[in-house]
């Protein structure tokens, strides 16, 4: 017989159990809500040989398993993000039991609140910009005619040099864009630049930013990345959310 | 050429690859009672291996058919 398991998908305040009555949990399991001490636990009930040690090890190099995960986790807490302030957790929280789960509150109980407090009437978004593909297509590249040693190397060292200014510039408009964007929220993150091969995008990206935008303000949040986005044409900037505040709801201050 | 893509939908659809940077990086760092290093799950590494397998399937697939 297969054990169970208890996957925690966000720690949440005031969850009304209306926003929650229109989702489900993983394969389908009905959501419940582990109130303590004011906090609410949302959770479901999942299997253990997939989601014990052994079985994340194997299914987390699954890609279609972990799309399928990622996405009814992200549906929960989208659900529980319509009630008020949300903590989402990361992928893949397992308790055994709900003492575990009251235990650990107990314990970070403390920080819970304050990332509660830091997250609320607030959401997420994200604004990436890319330098453009071929940011230093040499300006003068004589293919015929070789010239002399000295007259290829002068030409070498000039694409160097061309290249190098364009790869400069694409970092100094991705740090303006940052500070101009963080400037005008209540806190901010770069995350690590997304690799080409998982999201298809051309070009380089020089900035994976994280925003945590008060909900009234977002209308000037998103005019300011639209004129930092014209007075930048080198570059492409992408501005998606709202999300939940998923970089934010850090147990450390971020 | 200025682009500025705006995506603001109510339901906030997040990418994949942006809720596994979120999913398996930043979210809340609560242990629960099955512990497991979510910095070792290597995307690059995930996605190339379930292309390779997919091409796979298809060439046994073609192979079938013929």
């Amino acid at each position: 017989m297969a054990e169970h398991g208890q996957y925690l998908y966000a720690v949440a305040r005031g969850v009304e159990p209306a926003a929650l009555s229109a989702a489900r949990g993983l394969h389908d399991q009905p959501l419940r809500v582990l109130e303590h001490r004011g906090l609410d636990a949302v959770l479901s009930t999942v299997d253990l040989d997939e989601f014990g040690e052994e079985g994340l090890h194997r299914n987390l190099e699954d890609l279609t398993w972990l799309e399928a995960v990622a996405r009814g986790h992200d549906a929960v807490v989208q659900a529980v993000a319509q009630s008020g302030a949300v903590a989402p957790m990361r992928l893949a929280t397992i308790f055994t039991s709900d003492d575990g789960v009251r235990g650990r509150l107990d314990e970070l109980y403390e920080a819970l609140t304050a990332a509660l407090d830091r997250v609320e009437g607030r959401h997420e978004w994200s604004v990436k910009v890319y330098a453009p593909e071929r940011a230093a297509e040499p300006s003068a590249a004589p293919t015929t005619a070789p010239g002399s040693g000295a007259d290829y190397l002068r030409r070498k060292k000039a694409q160097t040099l061309e290249k190098q200014t364009a790869e400069d510039d694409a970092l100094r408009i991705a740090d303006t864009v940052h500070d101009t964007l963080a400037a005008q929220c209540v806190a901010s993150r770069r995350l690590r630049p997304q690799d080409p091969r998982l999201t298809g995008h051309e070009g380089t990206m020089t900035l994976n930013g994280a925003y945590l935008v008060d909900d009234h303000l977002a209308g000037s949040f998103t005019e300011v990345a639209t004129r930092l986005a014209e007075e930048n044409p080198q570059s492409r900037v992408e501005v998606q959310g709202p999300w939940p505040p998923y970089s934010f709801a850090t147990l450390e201050q971020p | 050429m200025t682009e500025v893509e705006t995506r603001s939908e109510p339901q906030g659809q997040i990418s994949l690859v942006d809720l596994l940077d979120r999913l398996l990086g930043t979210g809340v760092v609560l242990a629960g009672d099955v512990v497991i290093s979510l910095a070792g799950v290597d995307l690059v590494g995930v996605r190339l291996h379930a292309l390779i397998t997919s091409v796979r399937a298809e060439m046994r697939a073609d192979g079938r058919d013929r």
